[in-house]
């Protein structure tokens, strides 16, 4: 091959950089280079499963950090990183009112950076809020909520509803003093509604406190039902930002 | 005919291709940028401060106080001050359905896509804020009778009358119970043509008809309704208002986005308010009390 009389004329940095990129396994999955014309830039977005939830081109008030101060991909980011944690979790824990407490204890002392992976998980999902919170006032504030982005505000909101609930549903999980009264606490707002309180309540609960079933209804949509929705609706959510022309901007 | 929103599509100018830039490498890098840098923060976060992990739950041994997840002690705030059904359901019911309807209120073009794209959005932007905070946390520490104590502290303290107490008189102005309990009903009932009104305005016949099983809607406790139903919503009804009004004889109010920007901006003061306060200023018994006094008893 060619490679071979250009070797000596080769630094080191580029033998290794061949060496990564240049061997036919990696070019099996990444079948281009590092695309450096904008042609191939382009392409990379646009083929890519997952750069391609964005156009190909944006605007260039768009790309300063101080318009969206990346708030949204955040959101979205900590929910992937909530995904992978949670998952992580899911292998240590079981929703019952024996063992979950139990399994708790056992992952933070027990398990190799068990610690780790329960703060990362609990940190995440306060971010997540707290992000989602602000993500809300930057739309508000740019005023990028007029239309013909009005229903994709009103997915945000659902989103925003969607990202307590999940958090609110987690909390009950570890089966703490803290977790059992700040569910009960919780639930009996709920169950103060002028009609379908009780009725609310006990849906939720599985009976008329927190105990076995609250716990496992809490748990199933913690880890499935809500995931389910809010992904869709993030879905919708995307491609809505897309479909509306991009981000607003002034007309 | 065509939808508004359909023709705002249609009017769109054109696309600039100049203006614009590929999205590799420009955005896919500040992206890249702001995750690793929140997931390294995040690493050393959670390699530092650890999960909170109390004692096994036990439904009979309840903390004082018991609080709901921190995102939610705005709500329990509330609590303190109406009725639980206004607090816990009503309230964030209509906060929220009124959030979503903002742009189909406000549909008008200008301010949009920049930061405070109105003249005045700025000054209405940090007067909505900071009035909402002042005032909520004036009516806190009122709920709170803090200006019952204060005001004894000071005047004892003072040396102008060591055993001086809140005036009787003043009872009803304690708390936002004080209308309840600090004003002698009992003997506001009053005679028009030899026939009494308002005997008893703790029980108020208003026999709505198929009513029975609901009590509350036979026999009206006026004092109760006026201190946690009345008042409460009459200020969450009035104080925006208030402020709209106000700002409006400023001059600082043109279109319907400068009003969604002092009321929302009033709401994200009102919400911070009582989050902080909910999570860091009630102690037992949901007292005010400053955050380091705060312990947890279990009973
Ligand atoms: C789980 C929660 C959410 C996620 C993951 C999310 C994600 C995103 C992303 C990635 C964008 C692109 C621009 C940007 O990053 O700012 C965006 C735009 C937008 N979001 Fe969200 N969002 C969430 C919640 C919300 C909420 C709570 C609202 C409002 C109530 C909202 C309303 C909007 C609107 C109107 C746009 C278009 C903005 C524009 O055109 O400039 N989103 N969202």
């Amino acid at each position: 091959m060619s490679n071979l009389e250009r070797a000596p004329r080769k630094s080191f940095n580029d033998l290794i950089y061949d060496l990564i990129f240049k061997n036919y396994v990696w070019q099996s999955i990444f079948r281009t280079g590092y695309p450096n014309t904008p042609r191939n830039q382009m392409l990379a977005v646009a083929t890519n499963v997952f750069l391609h939830l964005h156009p190909t081109r944006i605007h260039r008030t768009h790309v300063k950090i101080t318009h969206t101060y990346c708030l949204g991909g955040l959101s979205f980011f900590m929910f992937l990183g909530l995904t992978v944690t949670g998952v992580l979790l899911m292998f240590y824990y079981v929703p019952s009112v024996e063992r979950a407490y139990q399994d708790i204890q056992a992952l933070e002392s027990n398990v190799r950076f068990g610690q780790l992976l329960r703060n990362m998980h609990r940190w995440m999902a306060h971010a997540m809020i707290i992000l989602v919170l602000l993500h809300m006032m930057r739309v508000f504030y740019t005023g990028a909520y007029k239309p013909p982005r009005e229903f994709n505000w009103v997915v945000g909101v659902v989103l925003f509803i969607l990202t307590l609930l999940l958090s609110f549903t987690g909390y009950l999980l570890p089966w703490d003093q803290l977790a059992f009264w700040a569910i009960t606490v919780g639930t009996t707002m709920v169950g103060s509604a002028p009609v379908l309180g009780d009725e609310s309540k006990f849906l939720l609960l599985g009976g008329f406190s927190v105990g076995p079933n609250a716990l496992i209804r809490f748990y199933t949509l913690h880890v499935i039902g809500l995931p389910l929705v809010i992904s869709i609706f993030m879905a919708v959510h995307f491609w809505r930002v897309r479909r509306d022309g991009g981000l607003a901007r002034p007309l | 005919m065509v939808s508004r929103a359909a023709a705002a599509i249609r009017t769109r100018p054109r696309r600039e291709r100049e203006a614009e830039v590929l999205v590799w490498p420009d955005l896919v890098f500040i992206e890249f940028i702001s995750a690793l840098i929140f997931s390294i923060a995040l690493m050393v976060l959670s390699a530092m401060v650890n999960a909170p992990l109390l004692n096994r739950a036990d439904p009979d041994t309840t903390p004082n106080p018991s609080k709901a997840p921190w995102y939610f002690l705005n709500l329990q705030e509330l609590l303190l001050h109406m009725e639980p059904a206004w607090a816990g359901v009503i309230v964030p019911t209509i906060a929220l359905v009124l959030l979503a309807a903002i742009p189909y209120w406000d549909r008008d073009q200008d301010g949009q896509g920049v930061w405070f794209g109105t003249k005045f959005a700025g000054r209405l932007t940090v007067f909505g804020f900071t009035a909402a905070t002042m005032v909520t946390s004036l009516l806190i520490i009122w709920d709170g009778s803090l200006h019952v104590i204060w005001t004894e502290n000071i005047i004892r303290g003072l040396g102008l009358n060591s055993d001086f107490s809140w005036p009787g008189g003043l009872d009803w102005f304690r708390n936002l119970r004080g209308f309840d309990t600090g004003i002698p009903w009992e003997s506001l009932g009053f005679t028009i043509g030899g026939f009494t009104m308002f005997e008893d305005w703790r029980a108020i016949p208003l026999g709505i008809p198929g009513t029975t099983t609901d009590p509350w809607l036979l026999n009206l406790n006026f004092p109760s309704f006026l201190s946690q139903q009345l008042i409460p919503v009459a200020t969450m009804v009035g104080l925006p208002i208030v402020f709209v009004l106000f700002c409006k004889a400023l001059g600082w109010i043109h279109t319907r986005r400068d009003i969604a920007l002092l009321i929302f901006s009033a709401f994200i003061g009102v919400y911070l308010t009582t989050t902080i306060v909910g999570t860091a200023f009630r102690g037992q018994g949901q007292d005010l009390k400053p955050p380091w006094d705060i312990v947890v008893l279990e009973e």
